[in-house]
């Protein structure tokens, strides 16, 4: 008791006498805690990580009440050490009872630890994971059944549990709900073969590193994997495992991550016994070397959302010092020869729609870079009603550093591997250190993160790896534990300590699951709702104690809670008073829980449609690099097709569909016919083949009644004055044939076009925006405004808008409401910029309408009245936010333009500030690869990474060199008030990648416009990623932003250039144009 | 070992000319081969590939050369052969010219431009410098001055070879669908290196596709094929040669001449690279073995080392042009697809396309060079690779060593055996025309001296 006291004490003196912010956690010292545990390593000859991969992976962290004293115990794994069993004896005091408890482990390599009542008599039990078999190491996995009486006894092999394999960790659910706990086992790979197998070896199962799911039969465990559909191949690297209903169906389901190049698993419960994988169906992409990962419901809408940890650093010396993502062929032959998904080394943050496809929002939310990252744990640790995420770091030695790799390991290691295959301490000691903090991030509303390390956390460098959270010191708050290597295990004291509103709730379930893992409790209060589902295995590792625990700020009681338990059952729980524990038991004659109604269909706008009759376009993009040629480029310009236009070409009033192609295919033109379409050969369009078509534009230009065709050249891969740039002019004839006219002769990468008869001679014109310059990216290519003399067209003299930018999209429209329709262009780095129609000459007044400078990576613009106020608006479609670009006012994002190794190509360097400085966007391989100048500049890598701009390019260089800049990345909308726009931002939904396509119609027969957003983009280097998370948005009537699940779109996956509706039938059908893909036809409602 | 000689040289000198202010600065050829060993080293630890490795040897050496023709006549400059090459300035009679300390000068301050790891090379001159300063201050700046000055000159010449273009020059694409392409190769899959070598100005060839090499056999997997016979031969000689194992004569000859700059070993997240020197770095090794063993004069011995390295270099430049121009795809990428997935060469395959075999050509080329310049039966003990944990191997002549060198890429499992025939051919007609196109002499091996 004086213990605590003087606790306080030093407490209450620490945070007087340093004015600094409370933090929210405090760091509980051994000494007085008497929680002595070291997982300590020793490299020898004969087991480092040489021989062993995961060799500094670490230990795991159980807790739980192991004598029901309402005290929750701590057991931790060691590596090469005995396991130690702490008992809490209260006020974060705790004694070692290993040795009496008979738990200390008889494996050689120990891992993951759960708690669990394995045996259905109301004690929690241990599984204690072990890797056996390699390197001459010994054990097996084991079983200890808790006794009563605080000892337990090994029983693995009755259990049929005493598996001998490589195993990570283990989960206990009931994954058939028959009542019981059933085990996932997971297990890792150690395949060190140096070639990637194709995906498919998943489905060889390998007893050694295969998972296993094994089902609890009256208490021995039959293992059903193959049956089941459980892959364990030898390229199933499993690190993380997390259990959760994630389609709300009331089974559980599994999300396995894996290392290296294998994908992660995620298995939906079928419900009958059996598992679909859908992974590649589900997720754009996924954390690359994904380690530990948590599942909660972070956006309140009742489905569990996925955070999977990788080792993207966040420290640009430690970031440019380490092997980045793969390059790009590389990263393409892996999906495209060997079968598996897209993978990117960041921390990948999995926001669940509906169960109908995850979006990917780390880069967003602000946690996708946390270094060597291994257990993640969601709870609400203020309390505040948002989860919140801790994130456990560290090894102890980064094998992954390219100075290491290229020029230190070489020495050293050298002679000793070609011919004792050994490595000796001294060659292990030349790695650097990955000391890192641990991470804590509080969780906001919109899917957003802040980080508080250093702050909520002290930031301390440890190498965590294994953690778990419980209520240690039974205060309320949740208390965090970790395993840590070469140092003691860390105690973080919660100290919020009633400052906020929590509820405890234990469960008192029936045998065998007495626990009630499994059960799911809803929390309603002030028309929120928060979802918790029990299961313990989480992090990495490890498992949390087997208690709910909900945080609700400054509230005192709350409206409800569902409980939803195993069987499915339910009770409701009204009025229930705040910072309690509640225990809850299954009342009699609950009924079933009904999911359909629980989370009820929306009712969808759109009917996707199978096929349409003679419907079968399908663009299929030539496979053409960018990267190839011009290495340094930000993303590519070869991937803007196909060209869509929609209207009668053949005077029969029906709507006909013009589809462009890529380079060498041939364009399309389909007739509506009275059931569908029929393709229609037109030889001259054919003739120009060669051309990659991306835009185009169907309109009577020389005003005989007939419609003719405009199409845009572009590709990114012709160059200079390459015919195959020319953009193409074709009249409709007697015969309904197309006939090629002449142009102007300009050679463009367009982008766009736009038609109006802007000089009111009654004939109409053409506006042509160009995007970037194929080869030489960063100069301004020039737009064109064409002149319709009635048959033929003649360039118009115009500087301003010659040189506007690169060009990506534009519009027709009368922004000053002076009855004059003005134009306004967007493109990529640059400004929307308004030219004013000064009865026939356009004139650049952009300054006089913009306050600010919105440079921004600009794709698409649509006028639209957002507001309802009269005036017209315009929604812009920009890069999003969900990028590691960093742009801002005061710190754009910057694209130096100029040949800096003088040898008469170009190149341009991208730079991002991080903390108030620059630093190129790009490694020292990539630039040297263009710039060879820059490898003798900086001979090795730990030179090069960390430092500013201009250490790396001498002033010079940068003074001379063109800057293109980008102050805005977000995508959102220019609110008109009186002629004057001021940029606002869409929410988080619209800023997961770029938007590139806009449909403004009455989509549900409300008599009010709403608009249709899509986009997705794939065009860029492994570094980025792919923007795939954008199913189709609908902003509705009263503003409010609808998901595609929602209303029955799924872009995801697809990069979508065009959205339009057609008329069959006298029925509406939104057909969605992708890229590289066949198009998507919606039925929409009638 | 070799830092710690030259420390004793330095020591040695520093003791013995503190006295006497003008005594003339004595250079030998062993200075010149550890200068020439300084930047091979180099170019280990900073990864150069072959190609470029040999284009770092050929002007370096050439730098050295052209200063000792200036001032000896029985070492004719080969300025002439070069293509837009212009002759280095005169040297200033009334100056105090040590012609080999301004070769040496010349040597390592062009290398030490083409490297990039430069302060090892710095601190190598600077000990030399001070140790040159002490011994006669005015004969080592005028030489100094005298050796930068031609180093200025050069480098305009080098400046203009195309190798700065290259650098901007597309990817080797791999998006093909021809079943015959070079694709990258595992571990590491690298891109293809150097694409565009063929557009470097050769040294002597007229142009890079001089030597092109016979074709290939026509890619085939059809059994019975020429092609397919030669891809089976690949996977056939390694499941013979895994029956005796490690000691096996074809495993020892395959891993004496692998040459490859950097292999990569990956065992989970650890990785690491295995370097060694080139295959142009090898024969360079053979060079001064040769020149050892025939106790070259300082004059003598940057001449061999001259002669040789540009066979080399023009060797590189012929290889590159056949390899990229035919683009065949290397034995294991077919063996993994179509015969076993699980197969892996006794060498790592280098990232470049298959024909031909460029230790082939370079070995044939050099082979020539080094057999006209020591003559035909030359016997020696090859320890270049015992650096890097290899043992000796013992040659009774060049020829026989570049046959050994060729066939050891079939051993290898990196080539078919027409990239070796075909390029050893191909390196030996190249090596004939280096040889009368630079009008080269056979050197006597001396008795005694420098």
């Amino acid at each position: 008791m004086k213990k605590l006291c003087l606790i306080l004490v030093s407490f209450f003196l620490i945070s007087c006498s340093e004015e600094k912010e409370e933090t929210l956690f405090s760091n509980i010292s051994p000494s007085d805690s008497n929680l002595n545990f070291t997982n300590s390593l020793t490299e020898t000859n004969a087991l480092n990580i040489l021989d062993y991969l995961y060799f500094y992976n670490g230990g795991g962290v159980a807790i739980g009440d192991i004598n029901n004293d309402g005290l929750s115990d701590i057991y931790f794994t060691g590596n090469q050490i005995p396991n130690k069993l702490f008992l809490n004896k209260g006020n974060m005091q705790f004694d070692d009872i290993t040795e009496s408890a008979g738990v200390a482990g008889e494996s050689d390599w120990n891992t993951g630890v759960v708690m669990a009542d394995v045996n259905g008599d109301g004690l929690l039990d241990m599984y204690v994971c072990a890797v056996v078999g390699i390197n001459g190491l010994r054990g097996q996995n084991e079983l200890y059944i808790n006794n009563g009486d605080n000892t337990f006894t090994e029983k693995a092999k009755e259990y049929n549990l005493d598996l001998q394999n490589y195993s990570s960790n283990a989960a206990f659910f009931d994954y058939d709900n028959d009542g019981d706990l059933d085990m996932y086992l997971l297990n890792h790979a150690v395949h060190t073969v140096d070639t990637y197998g194709p995906a498919e070896i998943r489905n060889n199962r390998t007893y050694e590193s295969g998972d296993k799911l094994l089902r609890n039969d009256n208490g021995i465990f039959t293992d059903v994997s193959e049956e089941a559909g459980i892959y364990g191949g030898a390229n199933s690297y499993g690190l993380g495992l997390a259990t959760a209903d994630f389609n709300n169906d009331g089974f559980t389901d599994i999300y396995v991550s894996n290392d290296f190049h294998e994908d992660d698993y995620y298995y939906i419960n079928n419900g009958d016994g059996t598992f679909s994988e859908k992974l590649k169906e589900k997720f754009g992409h996924i954390s690359r070397f994904s380690m530990g990962s948590d599942v909660a419901d972070i956006n309140s809408d009742g489905y569990p959302d996925i955070l999977t940890l990788d080792m993207l650093p966040e420290d640009e010396k430690v970031l440019k010092a380490s092997m980045g993502d793969d390059p790009v062929d590389l990263h393409n032959m892996k999906i495209d020869r060997y079968g598996y998904h897209h993978q990117y080394t960041r921390n990948m943050l999995q926001i669940n729609r509906g169960g109908e496809y995850f979006q990917e929002t780390g880069l967003f939310s602000g946690v996708a870079a946390t270094d060597w990252s291994w257990a993640a744990l969601f709870a609400d640790y203020d309390q505040d009603g948002q989860q919140d995420i801790f994130i456990a770091t560290g090894i102890p030695r980064r094998p992954n550093d390219l100075d290491y790799i290229k020029y230190v390991s070489n020495e050293q290691i050298q002679k000793k591997i070609t011919t004792t295959k050994l490595v000796d301490q001294k060659a292990l000691e030349m790695m650097p250190s990955g000391a890192v903090k641990n991470y804590m991030f509080r969780g906001g509303a919109n899917l957003e993160f802040s980080d508080q390390s250093g702050k909520w956390i002290s930031a301390d460098t440890t190498f965590s790896t294994g953690a778990a959270y419980a209520d240690l010191d039974n205060d309320g708050d949740l208390d965090l534990v970790t395993n840590n290597i070469n140092q003691p295990a860390g105690v973080y004291r919660n100290n919020s300590d009633g400052i906020s509103g929590y509820l405890k709730i234990k469960l008192n379930h029936p045998a065998p699951n007495t626990f009630g893992i499994g059960t799911r409790i809803i929390a309603y209060s002030n028309g929120k709702i928060q979802t918790r589902q029990l299961f313990t295995s989480r992090g990495f590792q490890s498992s949390s104690e087997p208690v709910f625990h909900f945080g609700f700020g400054n509230l005192q009681t709350i409206d409800s809670l569902l409980v939803i338990w195993p069987d499915n059952t339910f009770q409701v729980e009204n009025e229930v008073e705040l910072n309690q524990t509640l225990t809850l038991q299954p009342k009699n004659g609950n009924s079933k829980v009904d999911y359909n109604q629980l989370f009820p269909e929306t009712e969808k706008w759109f009917q996707k449609v199978d096929s349409i009759p003679g419907m079968d376009f399908a663009h299929e993009e030539n496979r053409y690099s960018d990267f190839d040629r011009q290495k340094l480029i930000p993303y590519k310009i070869s991937d803007r097709g196909p060209a869509v236009a929609v209207k009668d070409l053949n005077g029969d009033g029906k709507e006909d569909i013009f589809f462009g192609n890529s380079k060498f295919k041939p364009a399309k033109i389909y007739f509506q016919t009275s059931n569908g379409f029929t393709e229609q050969d037109f030889p001259e369009l054919r003739k120009d083949s060669i051309s990659e078509d991306v835009s185009a534009v169907i309109e009577d230009f020389n005003g005989d009644g007939k419609n003719d065709l405009f199409v845009v050249s572009s590709g990114g891969e012709f160059s200079g004055e390459n015919q195959a740039l020319l953009d193409r002019l074709y009249f409709g004839n007697n015969d309904a044939q197309l006939e090629k006219q002449s142009l102007p002769s300009y050679f463009e990468n367009g982008s766009v076009v736009k038609v109006h008869d802007f000089d009111r001679d009654g004939n109409p014109d053409i506006f042509v925006g160009n995007g970037a310059i194929s080869n030489d990216f960063g100069k301004t290519p020039n737009s064109y405004l064409l002149k319709n003399n009635g048959n033929s067209f003649t360039i118009v003299e115009n500087s301003a808008l010659k040189q506007a930018g690169m060009v990506t999209d534009a519009v027709w429209t009368d922004f000053d409401a002076d009855g004059w329709t003005d134009l306004i262009v967007v493109g990529e780095w640059m400004s929307p910029t308004f030219y004013k129609n000064n009865q026939g000459n356009l004139e650049n007044v952009t300054p006089a309408i913009l306050s600010k400078n919105l440079n921004g990576l600009w794709q698409s613009i649509l006028p639209f009245d957002i507001n309802r106020d009269g005036e017209m608006d315009y929604l812009l479609g920009n890069w999003g936010l969900n990028t590691k670009f960093e742009a801002s006012e005061k710190y754009p994002l910057k694209m130096y333009y100029s040949d800096f190794d003088d040898n008469g190509s170009t190149e341009t360097i991208l730079a991002y500030a991080k903390n108030g400085e620059y630093y190129t966007v790009l490694g020292l391989d990539e630039l040297v690869g263009q710039l060879s100048f820059l490898r003798k500049k900086f001979p090795a890598y730990k030179e090069f990474a960390g430092k500013k701009l201009e250490q790396i390019f001498d002033s010079k260089q940068l003074v001379e060199a063109e800057l293109h800049e980008v102050n805005t990345l977000a995508s959102g909308y220019l609110l008109n008030n009186n002629g004057k726009f001021t940029f606002k931002k869409f929410e988080a939904a619209l800023q997961l990648a770029p938007v590139t396509s806009f449909l403004k119609a009455d989509f549900n027969n409300d008599n009010f416009e709403e608009v249709l957003i899509a986009g997705n983009y794939f065009g860029t280097t492994p570094y980025h990623g792919r923007f795939d998370g954008l199913a189709g948005n609908i902003i509705a009537h009263d503003g409010k932003i609808l998901e595609g699940n929602e209303i029955g779109l799924n872009f995801t996956q697809k990069s979508v250039r065009s959205l339009n509706i057609i008329t069959l039938n006298n029925s509406r059908y939104l057909m969605v144009t992708f890229n590289n893909d066949r198009p998507a036809f919606y039925k929409i409602h009638d | 070992m070799k830092h710690i000689l030259s420390l004793i040289f330095a020591a040695l000198f520093l003791g013995s000319c503190a006295s006497e202010e003008q005594r003339p600065i004595e250079i030998s050829a062993g200075d010149y081969h550890n200068a020439v060993d300084r930047i091979t080293n180099i170019m280990v630890h900073d990864i150069f590939s072959p190609p470029v490795a040999s284009r770092i040897y050929a002007y370096s050496n050439i730098a050295a050369y052209e200063i000792i023709a200036q001032n000896n006549d029985a070492f004719p400059s080969f300025s002439n052969t070069y293509h837009n090459f212009t002759d280095i300035p005169a040297p200033d009679t009334t100056k105090q010219i040590n012609y080999r300390l301004a070769a040496l000068v010349a040597q390592l301050e062009t290398g030490k431009k083409l490297i990039f790891s430069e302060d090892d090379i710095s601190t190598y001159q600077d000990s030399l410098y001070s140790i040159w300063e002490q011994q006669n201050p005015a004969s080592f700046r005028d030489s100094k001055e005298y050796g930068l000055q031609v180093v200025a000159h050069m480098n305009e010449w080098i400046n203009s070879d195309n190798y700065k273009e290259t650098r901007t020059m597309p990817k080797f694409s791999v998006y093909s669908d021809d079943p015959s392409r070079w694709q990258p190769t595992p571990p590491t899959y690298m891109d293809g290196i150097e694409p565009h070598w063929e557009k470097i100005r050769p040294f002597a060839l007229d142009s890079a596709s001089q030597f092109r090499p016979q074709p290939h056999p026509e890619f085939s997997l059809s059994e019975g094929s020429d092609f397919y016979n030669e891809l089976m031969e690949v996977y056939n000689i390694r499941r013979e040669m895994d029956k005796t194992g490690d000691e096996s004569e074809e495993i020892q000859m395959a891993r004496f001449w692998d040459c490859n700059p950097y292999v990569s070993t990956q065992r989970g997240h650890l990785m690491f690279a295995t370097k060694k020197i080139t295959p142009g770095g090898h024969w360079i090794g053979v060079c001064k073995i040769a020149a050892k063993k025939s106790n070259l004069s300082f004059e003598e011995t940057i001449y061999a080392y001259t002669a040789t390295s540009i066979a080399i270099a023009d060797a590189f430049i012929s290889c590159w042009e056949e390899k990229y121009r035919s683009e065949l795809i290397r034995p294991e990428t077919l063996i993994n697809k179509y015969v076993d997935e699980n197969w892996t060469p006794v060498l790592q395959t280098p990232p470049f396309p298959e024909y031909p075999s460029g230790h082939s050509v370079v070995s044939g080329a050099a082979a020539m060079v080094l057999t006209h310049i020591f003559g035909n039966d030359f016997h020696y003990d090859d320890d270049t690779e015992v650096q890097f944990g290899l043992p000796v191997r013992s040659f009774t002549s060049f020829d026989q060593a570049a046959r050994e060198a060729a066939m050891s890429r079939l051993y290898g499992g990196i080539h078919y055996r027409a990239a070796i025939e075909k390029g050893l051919v191909q390196g030996q007609s190249l090596g004939s025309y280096i040889v009368e196109d630079l009008e080269l002499k056979p050197l006597q091996p001396q008795t005694a001296g420098l």
